[in-house]
Order: structure tokens, then sequence, then C-alpha cells
């Protein structure tokens, strides 16, 4: 992924998620998404291209996407790692998840392994309560973790 | 009409108002954080909960509405308790560092702590903890007091319209920012720190330096910056102006401030002021006693008169001084040595325009309230950007587009681009506002029926229409698409209150007669109100003093006997009959039918276009007397040299562009003499008695001499000021409806519209920045910090075709002169335009612009050959 828009890469396909909203800062949260996933993450130069192409003050951008933790502002690696750590999952074992990613790949929360390849989050809940521990690996749910489930799940993302 | 009850006591009201106001208005104090009479109402701090019978929570007295029968205590235990919880909330994270706080003493949850007694805290928490961030040249941000109030937020998005800052992160960790984190890189308006009720934002000028309590003086007076006339309050300790502030309410300004206003104050206190007279002796200005200087440039004038007449004085006065200083200027000119060579930077735009409006609607016709501008259903604002040159007025404008007026942008008006306007700018640079006005004209009397109040000027603005460019001509001259030109004439078919504004941009050109026309012609089709916007701040007294060469005070024309015979009587001395030369015919005639120069409060080897043979123009004459604060490169050529006093500094009145007379008053007494009197001093060596004791008496003079001022008295000119009509007579040339059609000259004929320019080549453009005005404003440190240089601004892509990049030193050469600076590129700028202005005295844009005068205003109209960028 690149780490932010630029003159060859720049951020696209913004004009056709204004058209399904009346107004511009209606369409905020989804450029946003669509930000993220084009770059991994919400680089100041990508928050000012969303500011831009949707004509709002930047500041406001910035304000919106900086109180959602899921648009995360800091540089990842090439995948993010989202684990749940509410009630649910907790109790399920979501702590021998996060031990197993330490121990397998180094990996703590708010951290990205050596190879560049996974970074860490926790994160509050994410709706799977039933199917405890989950976790999204960028927009991918996976549930029913275990220490052995995860490295294989994990090791299909390059 | 309804009745309740607040603290036992009845309150009865007509209309429903909320709970805190019904208080406020009944002597009631309500403690409240985030409310603030100029913001949107929030309700999110709490602290103004007060109990309310039959409801069972605590409601905020700032969100709910009075209703009939309703009974509130505002200060029951209960009530206390909340609040003394909140207090305390508040206070688990605030820093208690009062005593290095600049607001200790001023701070709404200081007093509210001391008055709730909310002294002890039950948690352990520990404080957040954010840096404080001082990287910003004039605001410095203090997270960790912040209150979360959001104020800062709403003024910055609701009213100032910047939408700079926001709230970043959220919970505990919730802070205010601009997006980059750490400067602001905003309009520097500082409204945001005027309305932080805590030390969070705080002014980063004479931090440290004082204490609210220990300020000797608050002194109310008005902005010296533009035409707007915003009203400021001075704090002054120790002869020093500490903080420049303005309370909601105060003035056409409502509390509201420009980043010149409030950050540009420093120069009064500049160390290169001027302090003693000067004299020329040997080739050298040497300081001269008082009496010395006054009696060799009397002396020398008097000289001159003798051998060559009067006509070979002239006198240029500036846009800063009062209406008294300006008064006496002309009278010196006209009845001390028999000059009517007196003129102004109003010649560059003000008067030409406003006299061709006034000629076709009467006097006055330019006079009206700003605070009109958000109530009009329609704002056509053209070609001048009034978010730059009159930034409050340019608040009233985005005011209107918030509230879902139909705001109309003719040209490119960068102020507005985010803001909800319609927008009609040509592809290519500015300058082809002309051509964007006369298909909107022409579309608009297709579709408009018109009022029939005056059906004769409706016959002379049809025929004139007639010959007008039709949308397509328009289209495919400027670019501007026909659609959304008919598209907006549509959008005003059924207006029936409008503003419009323009400035100098439409007033200093070749067509300033059509654009004036196209302007009468829109404003009558759409019931308009005009505005003209003011670059100085004083702009309209010269205009209303006579500080022109054709008109006497009260915007008499001087041919006329009885006006000059009135003027006669007052002043005991003859006048000539005949108009003077205009601004740059002055300078043209140095040296030869100009033998001298007065020059008071301004610099006309900078701020003159074509600098350089400025320059040598006034190296030819004989005897050049320079008034200033500064030694400006006019003063440095000057014979004899005055030193002025700074706005603070002085008693007397302004006039601002919707013709209100407002009271200037003294702040700051530094040593040195009054403007006037060194007028008055030279006046009676001119043999012109003076009985004047103060500011007040020539007022009662100009009271007498002028028919418009007729009946004002100087001290009846309150908070507020005086409004036109002011009580005296207009100049009566319209009263009859056949002779605005009379006076709309030209309609017989087919409109004159200049070629538009070729869009390959590029041109230079007269920028106009929002934080800069000329000399003042390069003395005040703060406004340098902002800004840090003269920059030459173009649009990225225009910016790779010359082979220069962001920050790139270029040099800029015409045939009239050559300048290096810094090019700052910028999206979003039209491709052909070359934006340079001329603020900076090592580089300013009027070294490289010619002019050229229009026949009948000798208005100088800019001009450019031979514009070259070269990267250094």
């Amino acid at each position: 992924m690149s780490p932010a828009p630029s003159a060859e890469k720049p951020l696209a396909g913004l004009e056709e998620i204004k058209k399904n909203y009346p107004a511009s800062s209606a369409a905020l949260m989804p450029a946003l998404y669509e930000a993220r996933r084009q770059f991994g993450w919400l680089s100041p130069e990508a928050l000012s291209a969303v500011a831009d192409a949707l004509n709002l003050p930047k500041a406001a951008v910035r304000s919106t996407a900086s109180f959602y933790g899921m648009f995360n502002q800091g540089k990842t690696g090439r995948h993010l790692v989202r684990i749940c750590t509410n009630v649910a999952c907790m109790v399920l074992g979501a702590g021998s998840v996060l031990e197993k990613l330490e121990a397998r790949y180094g990996l703590t929360p708010g951290g990205t392994s050596r190879d560049g390849r996974f970074s860490l989050a926790v994160t509050e809940c994410i709706g799977a309560c039933d199917k405890g521990p989950a976790m999204l690996v960028d927009d991918d749910m996976h549930t029913d973790l275990t220490g052995e489930r995860i490295t294989e799940v994990l090791e299909r993302y390059e | 009409m309804m009745t309740l009850t607040i603290n036992g006591r009845k309150v009865e009201l007509e209309a429903p108002v909320t709970i805190l106001e019904a208080a406020k208005r009944n002597g009631i104090d309500i403690p409240t954080l985030c409310h603030h009479p100029a913001l949107e109402l929030w309700g999110g701090c709490r602290m103004c909960l007060v109990e309310v019978e039959k409801m069972p929570r605590l409601q905020t007295a700032c969100t709910v509405r009075v209703a009939d029968g309703m009974a509130v205590r505002t200060e029951t235990p209960r009530v206390v308790a909340a609040r003394k919880a909140i207090l305390e909330f508040l206070l688990i994270n605030h820093p208690l560092e009062c005593p290095t706080c600049d607001k200790a003493g001023i701070c709404a949850l200081q007093d509210l702590t001391v008055r709730y007694g909310a002294v002890a805290g039950r948690f352990e928490e520990g404080k957040r903890v954010f840096p404080e961030v001082v990287d910003d040249p004039v605001i410095v941000r203090n997270m960790k007091r912040c209150i979360m109030c959001t104020r800062c937020v709403r003024m910055c998005d609701g009213v100032q319209g910047a939408s700079a800052i926001g709230v970043i992160e959220k919970g505990a960790r919730s802070h205010i920012e601009p997006f980059s984190g750490g400067r602001y890189n905003c309009e520097y308006c500082g409204n945001c720190l005027a309305v932080c009720p805590v030390g969070a934002i705080m002014s980063k000028l004479h931090r440290y330096t004082y204490r609210p309590w220990q300020m000797e003086k608050t002194v109310k007076t008005i902005c010296s910056f533009c035409g707007v006339g915003c009203t400021l309050r001075l704090e002054v300790r120790d002869e020093s102006i500490k903080r420049v502030s303005a309370e909601f309410g105060d003035g056409v300004n409502n509390g509201l401030l420009c980043g010149r206003g409030r950050f540009g104050y420093e120069y009064v206190d500049s160390p290169e002021r001027l302090k003693t007279p000067m004299i020329r002796r040997d080739g050298r200005l040497e300081r001269a006693t008082w009496d010395e200087a006054l009696d060799y440039a009397a002396g020398r004038l008097l000289e001159i008169k003798k051998e060559n007449g009067g006509g070979a004085i002239g006198g240029i006065a500036g846009g800063r001084a009062t209406n008294e200083e300006i008064y006496l200027f002309q009278k010196l000119l006209r009845a001390g040595f028999g000059s009517n060579n007196i003129d102004s930077i109003a010649r560059l735009g003000l008067l030409p325009a406003q006299k061709i409006l006034e000629d076709i609607f009467g006097q006055g016709a330019v006079a009206n309230l700003i605070s009109g501008i958000p109530r009009s259903e329609a704002v056509l604002v053209v070609a001048s950007d009034p978010t730059r040159t009159n930034p409050v007025m340019g608040l009233e404008v985005r005011a209107a587009a918030r509230a879902g007026r139909k705001v109309i942008a003719i040209g490119h008006i960068d102020g507005l681009r985010r803001h909800r306007t319609r927008r009609l700018e040509a592809k290519t640079g500015p300058g082809q506002e002309t051509m964007i006005m006369a298909g909107l004209l022409s579309e608009l009397l297709k579709i408009k029926p018109l009022s029939g109040e005056n059906p004769e000027f409706e016959e002379a603005i049809k025929a004139w229409g007639k010959t007008l460019p039709g949308p397509d001509e328009v289209e495919k001259a400027t670019g501007v698409s026909a659609l959304l030109i008919s598209g907006t004439a549509a959008d005003l078919k059924d207006v029936s209150t409008s503003s419009i504004i323009a400035g100098r941009e439409l007033a200093s050109s070749m067509d300033i007669r059509t654009n004036m026309m196209m302007l009468a012609a829109l404003g009558y089709i759409l019931n308009s109100r005009i505005f003209l916007i003011s670059e100085h701040p004083n702009e309209q007294g010269l205009i209303e003093m006579g500080c022109s060469p054709e008109m006497l005070p009260g915007e008499r024309p001087v041919d006329v006997r009885t006006f000059r015979e009135k003027c006669e009587q007052a002043w005991g001395a003859g006048i000539n009959p005949e108009a003077g030369l205009t601004l740059m015919e002055m300078i043209e005639q140095a040296g030869a039918s100009i033998k001298a120069l007065y020059v008071m409060g301004e610099d006309p080897a900078f701020g003159l276009p074509s600098r350089g043979r400025v320059k040598e123009a006034l190296g030819r004459l004989d005897f050049l007397i320079v008034q200033d604060i500064f030694m400006t490169g006019t003063a440095a050529m000057a014979d004899v040299v005055f030193p002025a006093l700074a706005w603070s500094e002085k008693d007397g009145t302004y006039t601002n562009l919707e013709k209100r007379i407002q009271r200037l008053k003294k702040a700051v007494i530094k040593e040195g003499i009054e403007d006037w009197r060194i007028l008055a001093e030279i006046g009676k060596r001119a043999g012109l008695p003076s009985r004047y004791r103060g500011v007040a008496d020539i007022f009662r003079e100009i009271a007498q001499v002028s028919p418009i001022h007729a009946g004002l008295g100087f001290e009846s000119i309150e908070e507020g000021g005086v409004l036109w009509p002011y009580k005296g007579k207009p100049l009566s040339v319209s009263s009859s409806p056949s002779s605005a059609a009379g006076r709309f000259p030209g309609s017989g004929k087919a409109v004159s519209i200049s070629p538009p320019p070729d869009r390959n080549v590029l041109k230079l453009v007269l920028d106009k920045p929002l934080l800069h005005s000329g000399t003042l404003s390069t003395h005040s440190d703060a406004l340098m910090d902002l800004t840090g240089g003269p920059e030459a601004r173009l649009c990225p892509e225009t910016g790779g075709k010359l082979g220069i990049a962001d920050g790139d030193a270029v040099k800029v050469s015409t045939g009239e002169g050559q300048i290096s600076l810094r090019a700052r590129l910028e999206s979003g700028l039209p491709e052909d335009a070359l934006f340079i202005s001329n603020d900076f005295r090592e580089a300013g844009a009027f070294e490289l612009f010619g002019y050229q005068l229009e026949p009948e205003s000798k208005t100088p109209v800019l001009t450019v050959q031979n514009l070259k960028v070269e990267r250094l």
C-alpha cells in the first residue's frame, strides 16, 4: 500500500461516493473509509484530499476522523489486525490470542511486526460476541479464534 | 405576554426568550461557560443548570425557553450542588496554574470556583497533559487548560467562517487543534481567543507582561486599518497598549475583529517612530526644533506662492488622518496658500466610483448599513474580496451565505470559496467582471419585471441594456457558462432586496463608468444597497472633508460661487474658483507647474503605481513637506519632516464606509504634537487665524462650513457614531425621478467594454493580503511574523511551466522596474495571473505597475508591460 495520496496515486473514487449523498458532509464517513481502504491509514495528505474532494474544512475532516478509533491516523503495516478485548471476547480467550501474536510475530498492541506485514490494535466490541474471540484483519471478520487458528488465518495475508 | 417567576420575582415578557436571557434582563446572574451571545446555543457545559418547578430534572437556562407560568429558581441548594460538582469535574483536569496564566483575574473558571467554592476534589486521576503549543506567531494554545466549551470552534465555524480548528479525538483526550496540529495557518482574526473563557487559547503578544487588573485604563476607540471602522478597546499600561479587544455588542463589528485590528497595534511602540521635526540642511535631514521647522515650512511655502502663485503648491493627504486633520489640511492649502491642488488615495477608486453612483442616485447612494447585508435576500460581490480588504464586512457576507441567502461571487473572490455561493468566475484571471456583469444584467432585464418606481430611469437602463452582450457572448469571452449566468439571473428573479459589494478593482479601470453604470442598473433592478469597499479607515472622510481638487467640505463643487462664498466667509480668505490637479497630475507636474508638495500621512514614493517615476518626480520638487509617523520613502526625500501621532494617540473622528462618523479616542499620550496643531501653526504663519482649543472646536467649524455636517456637535457623537444622513443637507442632484435617467449618461450609446485579455499571456494582478495593508502593518512585528515577507502567488501549473517551485526566489520585472521575492504556489488560482501585493517596502507591486489616467475620473489605471518572471 502507498503511504499517502500523491500525484502518481491520487485518492480515487470519491466522486462516485458523493453521488450517493445529498450533501458532501454526509459523504464524509464513507469517503474516509474509502481513503483508509486505499492507503491503509489516514495520513494528513489523505485527510486533505478528502477535504478538497468534498469541499469541507480540513479541520472538520480531521476532527471527525480523529473521533473514530477505526480511522487510524498512524502508519500501519500492510495489514491491520484488530483484536476485540471487550468482556465476551476476553472471557472466551482473547488474552491467549494476544499472547500468541506476540510470541509468533512479535506483535504488541500499537506495534508493527518487524517485516512490516502486520500492525496490531486492540479494539472495542466488533459485534461478534457469540463467536469470540473475534478480530478484524483489515475489513475481514474472523471469529472463534484460538492460538492455532489465528496463525492459520494470518498466514493467508501476505 | 407571559408571566413567570425567577427566584420568586415576577417577570413579564413579550416574547419567549431563554431562561438565561430572561434572568439577565432582570438583573439575575446565572453563571455560564459554554454560552456566548455571539454563538449558536450549545448547552454543553451544564454550568447554567437551574431548577424549574414541575420539571423533575435541572434545566440548562441557556437553551430552555421560558413559558407562561414557569417558576425558576437559580441558586437553590440543589442547583449549587450541581454546579459545584461540574466544577469539581472540570478541575480534575485543569492544571490550576493560575499564578502563571495570563487569564487569571478575568477567567470564568477561576471566578466560578471562587463563587461556588469547589475547592476540594475527590478524584485521584492524574491530570491530562498536553504540551503548550507556542510555534504559532500570535496565538498560544494550552490545551491542558481547556474545558471543552467549544466556544472557539463555534466561533471559527459559525461566525468567522474560517473553520480552521476542530475538536480532535474524544473523551478525556479531546482537545482543540487546527488541521496542522501546530500552526493555525488561518485568517488569524483571533476571535477564538476572544471567546475562550479560560487561558487555553491566548494572544502571544505582550504575554507575561501584565496582569489584567494592572491595566491602567481601557479606551474604546475606532480601528485604524480599514474603512469598516470597528470599535476596539485598547488596554493600556505604562503608556503602552498591551491588548486590543472588543466586546460583544461593541460597534459595527459587534465585538468581532480581524487580524490586523487585533494583532497589528505594535507599530505604535516601534522604536522607528519619528520623534522630532527634521529639516534638510546641506542635503541631510537633521533634527530641528518645532519652531524652526514650522517657520521654515510656512516660510518656504509662502515664498513659492509669491513666486509662482498658489497653484504651484499641492497637498496629498492619507486615509488614516482624522476628519479634523483632513479638514484643516485642505483649509490650509485652499485658504492659506490659495491652491486647490489637494487630493488623496481616495482618487485610486473610492472617490470616482462614489461620485458616479451619487450622480445617478444622489448623495448618500452608497451610505448603507453593513448589518443589513445578511438580511438581504441576495448579495452580489463583484471583483473585490471584502473578506480580505474589509474583513469584518466580509463576515456579514459569509453570514448571509450561511443563512441561505443567495450569495453571488462575480470574479475570483477567494474568501468566499468555501462558502455557499454561486460563483461566476472567469476561466482566466481577474479583470473580466465587467463582461460577466453585462451578461447577468442583460439576462435580468429580459426576465425580471422592473418596479416602475422610476419609469424614465428604467427606460434608460433598458435602452442601454439592449446593447449589452448576452450570456452566450459572455461565455465565449470569459468561459463562464451561459447556463450559469442565466441560471443566476433566474435565481435573482424574485429577489426584492439585495446588497452589492464592489471595490477598487472595478473603479481603477478604463471601464470605470461602464462598471458603475452596471452597478447602478443591477442595483436598481435588484433593489440593492450598494457598498463600496474602502481600504483606509477614513477614506470616506477624505471625500467629505473636501480633500479633493474639485470639492469643498460637504462635497460641494468648488466652481460654484455660493459654496465657495460660504467657506470664504468662515475662513476669512479667498478661494481659487478653479478645480485643482488630481493626485497623479500633481505628481506628473512635479518640478513643472507644481513646485512644492505637502504630504500628510501618505507615502507616494511607495503607495502609487510607477514607483520609479513617482520618486523621480518627487525629486524634481523645490520643496517637500512630509508629516508621518515613520521615515517613509517619501519622508526620506523631504525638506521638512514633521513627526505625526499614531491613531491611538489622538482624538478626532473617522467616517467609515457606511458614512458613519465615529469618535477616535486618545489612549496613550506620547511625546509629540497633535497633527492638527501642526497644520494650525503653519496656518497661523500663513495668515490664517487659529482659535482652536481642541478637535471639538475644529469639528464645530466643520459643522459650520460643510452643509452635510450642519448641526452636528462633536460631543453629541456618542458610541455607535452618527449615521448618514447627518443633520445637514445633502447635495440635491437627483431628487426628481427624471434626473436619475438624465444622469445615466451614455445610455443612448452602445456599451463599451475593454476587450478580454489574451488568456495565454501571464498577467500581473495587484494582490490584497488579509493581514497587511501597507506601511503601518509592516512595522507590526506580529503581522510580519505571520506573513514572513513579500510573495508572488501563482498556481502550480503556471509555476511548472515557468520552472518555479514553491518557495523559490524569483525575479519579476516589467518595463517599470524589477523586484525579487519568494514564489508561493497555490492551487485554485487562475492560470494566467501572478499576484503580488504592494505592502512590502523591499518588493512591492507598484515597482512593476505603470499606470494610465482614465480621462474622466483621472483615476490611475494600472498597466503592465513586458512582464517577465525568472527563477533566481
